[in-house]
């Protein structure tokens, strides 16, 4: 309900104080102040805490309501005191479980404050070069991880002017995202091309096509990019971290991972929030995941990844055919595990029905 | 350590990939600046295309692969379509200055204002907080559509979508931190025709939000130290001129790339830049516009009150002029500059007359 400020007699009071003591400037319309004492809610005061002032800090009163449906399809600000009238713009996501988590305001300012300039700040003088199988192993998973990221950026970008702006935490945490996608996409490049080396070969681009398929809705979305393709992009670069051959190699995958870890962060705490407030969505992602691990078994067995990644554990093509392999397939276990562990908390089990081809490898 | 390791056949090593990759042998090497995306165009890598076919997604030079899926729908996929020649410049220099709204303004200067003041700047920020992310919404969509082959133009779209995020939020967070709040929506980037959300070009959207809409805000960011009212306002603004100054300039960077490279399109370029000159003048889109009730409350701001509105109006002139200086330069930059000279464009006799 909107109100009229006090300071609506104020303002006539000095708009007549104004003709009698202020000679008019010429040209000068009079003001008609139409806009004042027009709001929702006066006299918010958030002051800054330890943090600084963070978008969180400033959910007060009307501002702080959230509601389950945002019925405006215009961009009113949360709390902004509407206007009749305004054509509305083609905002699909209207409801809260569409898009939301608790966590979105805070990611939004942990990856301010967590951001990184991979053109100076990462060591680039530490690379050295290295055995020709190594490099092209690296340099296959710069260019994998590369067209992931690329995968995550557009998929975001098309579902992002769709959310309403009711739910502007999300749409401003995903911008975050989508910059964080845009410099691993810059930083893997940067890498292949400064150690003697290049790019690989494409992706078959199995999930990344799932991925970017999941048009029936957001959520749809987050269960395929976050719930099982994050999640082995942890461990990759978990894997990667560990094997890094240098101080840049090192501050590019623990950065990364740090980035990584955010976007994982919404997307299962979304995904959480969307089994809990909406009837019948742990169902839906059953069964979306049953499709999904098909396509998630597929690429694994896909000999690039698996063989670069093997060639980097093994240190070389000859340490990649055993130790290396035998750890790229621990690694494979680990998300397995990591995935499943995932499920169970969302409410869905998938042990006993997970793909074949993806329970082989958690058989010893 | 043992190399007796029993792994499965169907996990045997497949190295026949290693004989199809992108071109090898590239050694880019930091520069002054670090290691930035203009070093990295080395060999093929730097190699453009005019035409993009990389409806795959992959990285621009990695090697083919024949069976890869095409899941890029780009219908952005021309240079001319959303090239400029600084990109690469223009990405770097964003991301060495990202601030935060939470620790970078100095909000502990924020003290009571006149209550007409205080109205004024959260009318001011219910304006801004409403648009900046139309800056936001409508790049995030392009992004989508562009291949990935124009990577560096791009990503600069990816940093301003980031900007106007945060840009979003430091002026939420003035309104409710002073002991005001937020006001009436002004409604001023809904869904019109000719509005920047609905252009189905990329080079119209450009001009719509780049030359004439942001341009016309960064003017007014940078006399924010005149009505910002303490240090954190100016500070904000301030820091918001500094992101929105890249945004223009990739706009028209944009533009005179396309002139050059397209000059059949002239006219029609010439035609979004009636409409954008009209929004200039007198749009709800211009918050200092002749008929946007923003006008009222820059005027409150610029001159220290209600009681001094004529006073803040004589500013807020100096300002429109300065938005109209600042448009007739970009334009001339980006190649044209001719329509002040032969009569098409208001804009000169406005200014003119603003003297």
């Amino acid at each position: 309900m909107s109100e009229k400020l006090p300071t609506e007699a104020a303002v006539t009071a000095a708009g007549e104080a104004d003709s009698k003591t202020i000679e008019p400037v010429h040209g000068v319309h009079k003001p008609k102040y139409d806009w004042m004492g027009l709001t929702n809610e006066w006299g918010v005061r958030v002051k800054p805490g330890i943090h600084g002032l963070r978008l969180g800090d400033l959910n007060v009163g009307i501002y702080g309501e959230i509601p389950e449906f945002w019925e405006d399809q215009t961009r009113r600000p949360r709390g902004a005191l509407s206007r009749p009238g305004i054509p509305p713009l083609p905002y699909s996501l209207r409801y809260k479980h569409e898009m939301w988590a608790d966590c979105a305001a805070d990611l939004y300012e942990e990856a301010i404050q967590r951001r990184w300039i991979p053109a100076t700040e990462v060591p680039w003088d530490s690379l050295e070069v290295l055995p020709d199988d190594v490099e092209r192993a690296v340099c296959q998973i710069c260019t994998e991880l590369s067209q992931c990221a690329n995968t995550e950026l557009e998929i975001i970008a098309y579902w992002q002017d769709r959310m309403s702006y009711g739910y502007f935490e999300v749409k401003q945490f995903l911008a975050t995202v989508t910059f964080d996608c845009a410099r691993h996409m810059e930083v893997l490049r940067k890498r292949a091309l400064s150690n003697g080396g290049g790019l690989g070969i494409e992706s078959r681009g199995r999930v990344n096509r799932m991925i970017l398929e999941s048009s029936g809705g957001w959520t749809e979305a987050v269960v395929y990019l976050y719930l099982m393709r994050g999640t082995y992009i942890t461990r990759l670069l978990t894997g990667l971290l560990s094997s890094a051959h240098n101080d840049a190699e090192s501050f590019i995958y623990s950065h990364m991972l740090e980035d990584h870890a955010r976007h994982l962060t919404y997307g299962y705490d979304h995904l959480k929030y969307a089994a809990t407030h909406r009837k019948g969505s742990t169902a839906i992602m059953r069964t979306l995941l049953t499709i999904g691990e098909g396509h998630m078994a597929d690429e694994l067995k896909d000999g690039v990844v698996r063989s670069a990644m093997a060639i980097i554990f093994g240190g070389g093509i000859e340490g990649g055919r055993t130790r290396g392999m035998k750890r790229y397939l621990l690694l494979v276990r680990e998300f397995l595990e990591d995935y499943l562990a995932l499920c169970r908390w969302l409410g869905i089990d998938r042990e006993e029905t997970l793909h074949p081809m993806l329970k082989s490898y958690l058989e010893d | 350590m043992s190399e007796a390791v029993e792994i499965p056949e169907e996990h045997d090593l497949d190295t026949s990939w290693m004989e199809n990759m992108g071109e090898w042998g590239a050694n880019a090497r930091p520069g002054k600046r670090g290691l930035t995306l203009a070093d990295i165009q080395v060999g093929s890598y730097g190699d453009l295309p005019e035409v993009s076919d990389n409806m795959t997604g992959r990285p621009r030079g990695a090697a083919v692969r024949p069976e890869a899926y095409r899941v890029g729908a780009y219908s952005v996929h021309t240079l001319s379509e959303i090239w400029l020649d600084n990109a690469e410049y223009l990405y770097e220099e964003a991301l060495q200055r990202q601030w935060s709204s939470a620790t970078d303004i100095p909000w502990h200067t924020l003290e009571p204002l006149p209550d007409d003041v205080e109205e004024a700047e959260c009318f001011l920020c219910t304006f801004f907080n409403e648009v900046e992310f139309v800056a936001g919404d409508v790049p995030a969509r392009w992004i989508a559509k562009t291949t990935p082959d124009y990577l560096e133009a791009r990503n600069v779209l990816v940093v301003q979508v980031m900007d106007e995020a945060r840009h979003m939020d430091v002026f939420r967070k003035r309104a409710l931190a002073n002991g005001g709040g937020l006001m009436r929506m002004s409604g001023a980037t809904s869904g019109f025709v000719g509005s920047i959300d609905l252009a189905r070009d990329f080079t119209e959207m450009s001009t719509r939000l780049h030359i004439s809409g942001e341009g016309a805000v960064l003017t007014m960011f940078r006399m924010g130290e005149l009505f910002g009212q303490n240090e954190a306002e100016k500070t904000m603004y301030r820091l918001c001129a500094q992101d929105e100054a890249r945004h223009v300039a990739f706009g028209v960077m944009h533009l005179r790339f396309l002139a050059a490279a397209e000059p059949e399109r002239g006219e029609e370029i010439n035609c979004y830049l009636d409409e954008a000159e009209g929004q200039l003048i007198s749009g709800q889109q211009n918050p200092a516009g002749a008929l946007a009730e923003t006008s009222e409350a820059l005027a409150v701001l610029l001159g220290g009150g209600m009681q001094h509105y004529d006073e803040g109006h004589k500013k807020l002139l100096v300002i429109r002029r300065r938005q109209l200086k600042e448009y007739m330069k970009r334009v001339m930059s980006a190649g044209f500059g001719e329509r002040f000279e032969n009569g098409r464009s208001p804009i000169p006799e406005r200014y003119a007359a603003s003297a």
